[in-house]
């Protein structure tokens, strides 16, 4: 015994959270058929957290009403003001003044863009709709980018407020975007200021973000040199600390530009607003695909139009004259007013020449999905069956006479758990305990199923690899995160929303992977992904759900695949980035050692390149998360599912709860990849 | 007589939690300066800058040397209180700064004080002139005069033409000539240069050094002057402070730095100093004493180099004890050709021959 405890000791960390997953995972195998308890939180156990919370939040939320509603009805004048003026001018002078600004930003390239653009928002046939989308981000984005300053600005400023503007700002990055929503319909009532509001809070932080990090990453010679000029504190601030940043500063404008246009887009379920997302939903719902498709169309148009525009802010040189920008609106104006008090000016909906297009879109499509629906069925019930299925519930439930051709019977599961045992008894014997511990954890998960996994192998599991990755104090807080779940009894849904994230990972890390090293290898295949990744970045998260629904209906599996579209841009995009980015140096020592093309890629790139991956799969986990809550419009089970109940009937206490758990998991392992990845880049020396 | 321009006492700058109170408790403990460093070590704190005192006269070109790490920069920022020193005193003309309020440190950096950084610290939204006039800008000044007074300093670091080009599209070279236009906008007393040339190719970096002393002929500058190059120091320096791990080593005169070292550490600095093209005959003169000159030796004026009067003394028939003469032809000294010889070869190798 002493023996074992001294051996224990001198092995490493990594092993001895191994050998204790390994013990836990026995345990709890061996303990679940016979102890209801381990197998299943036992819901006496749960404390009444949602019910705490939704009345102590509702009271709370109650005594600030009277509040809220006048701001609700202060910010209700200027975005009915800025929707009149966008859908009540014609539209000539509005798209006129677009063109201008968007001359002036970018110059002719910038202006061609701008006029494919709104030529075909206008072709659409939903101008208006997306007039008073725009409406909305003219009014959200203004107090967003103040919000955001402010905070960055007093971040800097005040060193003992900083470390807690950061935390807040990780915490909000996770907290998924209709949790918001629920208590502030509760505030602030029914329609469209909610959007407004939480959209302004939502695209606040990457603002804060980019002024914090452009006012710290000002030379400190340059804030030297201003106090020795003798300035004040203000005059410091506002002469060079601010414009010495405004490149950074840029670039959060743009961020929050688009986070807020996609925010007013998703806010438009709690609807009363006859924007553009409203449509889109909608059309959605009616089945109208064709129609859904053309909506969604315009929303990356105009997310696409916003996105340039703000991106070419920083960029000094392209600049249109203000000469030709002014002559470009004041023309628009006349004309627009002329044909207007004429009464000739044909009604924007009228102009929808694309109508009959969607229609025609409409009907191939249901041509095709009834021509093709054996299919696609086949497609969709094989990656259930076989794939989801298994992982979600386990071999031992999914394996089905009917879908499998046999039943599982309690041998098979001895005969599989048996050779795990054998796979990994043989590699601990290799020597390899942490590769044993992983490939029977590996099999004992798909023969159990990630959603009936007992819930103390999950804590110990996770926990131990947190220890492994970032000590105690880590080990404690995701250990801590995870009983706060169990108590709050959402684990069920927790563990169907982390198997379905979870899905999609694994599926965006292979394939994402996979295209990421091929655009490593071939600048070709690049030139081709690049604008593709770029506009998946661009289109707001809503719009993922239409080409999905279209082919595969409402269900898991369409879920699955809209997750995936979103979720796999960033493995492509850290892949290819870490594995282009070896300094020059280690390959010409690699090439001057006589090593192979792949044999650089494997020996040499792949390793450099493991921080950046890590960094890549940690984005597309939160970007999984981040979709896992909108996928549920179109049926998930899980967390996500209930912040969307939630959201129906305003029940703030089970949304919050919801909200907060989906964050606790997106919080962890945020963490958790980023300990692994830091801990890589300091072995490398980066 | 006048106070000093600057006047460092017992200087302390020790970074780190609490480091004001620890510091006190250990020199409470303790008078020895390694004794405290140790203490404060312990606690995990970092001393950069342990009692350094000097003074720097009127008009003084004072250079600090010392290699990275060794406190020099922390040095000249606590003078102008960039940072505040942990302990310590530090005086411009008699007035304290340490205790003066954040109001008057503004006015005296808008009068008094101009600083010239490393990396030059141009504020890259703005035009050379911008840059130039913004410490009058600041306080004030109209527009108009801002850009008369910019063109004036323009011309003064011969950049004429460029007043309107933007920091980025200029050469290291031009933007530190922007960055010492900028410390001399306001006319300072006192000049704070953090090693300017140092970021500079070398060929550029001799040009700007005869230029500065050009410019400090003519402008009479109090200077604290901060610098890793010791070529640099012997070449501008009326006196050289060299500092080691936060410790003032040795003050001097070139002279004294090369011929004199306090330690091991200075002797190694000067050691491949190529002294002969550096030193003036007049740093190594004797007093006469009632000596009298080799009849055929020759007069060497003072500030010949020790290159130049070897050469004269092998030209000539005797040389073993040569008259210094200053500029009138006056003579004001004696040099053996001993005395030029350690000179030239470094005090190390004959200390004992020392005359007596």
């Amino acid at each position: 015994m002493t023996a074992l405890a001294a051996r224990l000791n001198g092995a490493s960390p990594a092993v001895q959270a191994a050998l204790a997953v390994l013990v836990v995972g026995l345990l709890a195998a061996v303990l679940a058929p016979a102890a209801e308890w381990v197998a299943k939180w036992p819901v006496a156990w749960t404390l009444p957290a949602t019910e705490a919370i939704g009345t102590g939040l509702s009271a709370t939320l109650e005594w600030m009403k009277p509040a809220a509603r006048l701001a609700s009805a202060a910010l209700g004048v200027p975005m009915d003001g800025a929707n009149l003026l966008l859908t009540g001018a014609p539209w000539p002078a509005v798209a006129g003044l677009i063109l201008a600004l968007a001359y002036w930003v970018g110059g002719p390239r910038m202006a061609v863009i701008a006029i494919v653009a709104l030529g075909f928002i206008l072709a659409s046939g939903y101008w208006l709709q997306a007039m008073s989308t725009l409406a909305l981000v003219t009014v959200s984005v203004p107090l967003a980018l103040s919000l955001g300053l402010a905070v960055g600005v007093l971040a800097y400023e005040v060193p003992a407020v900083k470390r807690l503007v950061e935390t807040v700002l990780d915490v909000m990055q996770t907290v998924p975007t209709f949790a918001y929503l629920t208590p502030l319909l509760v505030l602030f009532g029914f329609g469209p200021v909610v959007g407004l509001i939480a959209s302004a809070i939502y695209a606040a932080p990457p603002m804060a973000r980019n002024v914090l990090l452009g006012l710290e990453r000002i030379e400190p010679e340059i804030r030297e040199a201003a106090a020795m000029a003798g300035t004040t504190r203000v005059q410091r601030l506002l002469l060079v600390e601010i414009p010495a940043a405004t490149p950074q500063i840029l670039v959060g404008v743009n961020q929050c530009t688009m986070a807020a246009l996609s925010m007013v887009i998703i806010a438009a379920v709690i609807g009363g607003f006859d924007d553009i997302g409203w449509e889109v939903l909608l059309t959605m719902r009616k089945a109208q695909f064709g129609q859904s498709l053309l909506a969604g169309l315009v929303i990356v148009v105009f997310a696409i139009l916003i996105d340039r525009m703000s991106a070419a802010l920083p960029e000094q040189a392209g600049r249109g004259s203000r000469r030709t920008a002014g002559l470009i609106a004041a023309g628009a104006v006349a004309l627009g007013g002329l044909l207007w008090v004429l009464g000739v000016l044909p009604a924007p909906a009228e102009l929808g020449i694309l109508r009959p297009v969607s229609e025609a879109v409409d009907a191939a499509l249901t041509a095709f999905t009834q021509a093709n629906g054996p299919a696609l069925d086949a497609l969709k019930n094989t990656a259930m069956f076989y794939g989801l299925l298994p992982l979600r519930i386990g071999l031992d439930n999914a394996v089905l006479p009917f879908t499998w051709g046999f039943a599982w019977t309690p041998e098979m599961s001895l005969g599989l758990l048996g050779a795990a045992a054998a796979l990994g008894g043989w590699l601990a014997w290799r020597g390899r305990v942490v590769a044993a511990v992983a490939v029977m954890a590996a099999v004992y998960v798909l023969h159990t199923g990630i959603a009936d996994l007992p819930w103390p192998f999950v804590l110990v599991s996770i926990g131990a690899v947190a220890w492994r990755a970032g000590g105690w104090s880590f080990a404690a807080f995701t250990t801590a995160a995870l009983g706060a779940i169990l108590l709050a009894g959402l684990w069920d849904r927790a563990m169907l929303s982390v198997y379905l994230s979870g899905a999609a990972v694994l599926i965006c890390a292979i394939v994402g992977g996979g295209l990421g090293l091929l655009a490593a290898v071939s600048p070709l295949a690049w030139r081709v992904l690049r604008p593709v990744c770029d506009t998946l970045q661009t289109i707001p998260l809503f719009v993922f759900l239409i080409p999905t629904l279209m082919f595969f209906q409402i269900g898991e599996f369409s879920a699955l695949l809209a997750i995936c579209l979103y979720a796999v841009v960033p493995m492509i995009r850290y892949t290819r980035f870490g594995l282009t980015e070896t300094p020059p140096e280690l390959l010409e020592a690699a090439v001057s050692s006589g090593a192979t093309r792949w044999q650089i890629l494997w020996e040499v790139r792949a390793p450099y390149a493991a921080p950046s991956i890590l960094l890549g799969l940690n984005q597309t986990i939160l970007y999984a998360f981040a979709m896992l809550v909108i996928a549920a419009l179109i049926g998930t089970t899980g967390l996500g599912q209930s912040i969307y109940i939630a959201l129906g009937k305003a029940d703030v206490g089970l949304g919050v709860a919801a909200g907060a758990a989906m964050a606790l998991l997106a919080l962890v392992s945020d963490r958790l990849v980023q300990a692994f990845a830091t801990e890589r880049r300091r072995a490398l020396g980066l | 007589m006048t106070a000093p321009a600057i006047s460092v006492r017992d200087l302390w700058m020790v970074f780190g939690e609490q480091a004001g109170r620890h510091l006190v408790a250990a020199r409470k403990a303790s008078d020895d300066r390694e004794v405290v460093t140790e203490r404060l070590r312990a606690e995990d704190l970092i001393p950069a800058v342990r009692g350094v005192s000097f003074d720097v006269a009127e008009g003084e070109l004072f250079v600090i040397m010392g290699l990275s790490g060794s406190g020099k920069s922390t040095v000249v920022r606590c003078v102008s209180r960039l940072l505040e020193p942990t302990d310590g005193r530090v005086e411009m003309a008699g007035e304290n700064i340490l205790t003066a309020s954040s109001r008057r440190m503004i006015e005296l950096r808008r009068s008094k004080m101009g600083m010239v950084f490393q990396h030059f610290g141009l504020f890259p939204h703005m035009t050379v002139a911008d840059n130039i006039a913004f410490p009058l800008k600041v306080q004030g000044v109209a527009e108009g005069e801002r850009r008369k007074r910019a063109e004036e300093v323009i011309s003064l670091v011969g950049l004429d033409g460029r007043a309107d080009a933007y920091p980025r599209a200029l050469s290291g070279g031009q933007r530190q000539r922007v960055g010492i236009a900028r410390s001399l906008a306001v006319n300072p007393d006192i000049w704070f240069l953090d090693e300017p040339f140092s970021a500079l190719d070398p060929l550029i970096r001799r040009q700007l050094q005869d230029e500065f002393l050009t410019l400090q002929a003519e402008l009479k500058k109090s200077i604290v002057f901060i610098t890793h190059d010791i070529g640099e120091a012997l070449k501008l320096a009326d006196r050289i402070c060299i500092m080691r791990d936060g410790i003032a080593v040795q003050i001097g005169t070139p002279a004294e730095i090369v011929l004199d070292p306090a330690d091991a550490y200075v002797a190694e600095f000067s050691s491949d100093i190529p002294r002969t093209r550096l030193m003036t005959v007049g740093t190594l003169a004797e007093p006469m004493d009632g000596r009298v000159p080799d009849p055929k030796a020759p007069p060497l004026p003072e500030d010949i180099t020790l290159e130049q009067a070897l050469l004269r003394c092998l030209a000539a028939e005797q040389c073993a004890l040569m008259p210094v003469v200053d500029a009138t032809g006056t003579q004001t000294g004696l040099l053996s050709a001993e005395a030029l010889a350690r000179g030239i070869g470094g005090s190390a190798d004959v200390p004992e021959t020392a005359p007596a």
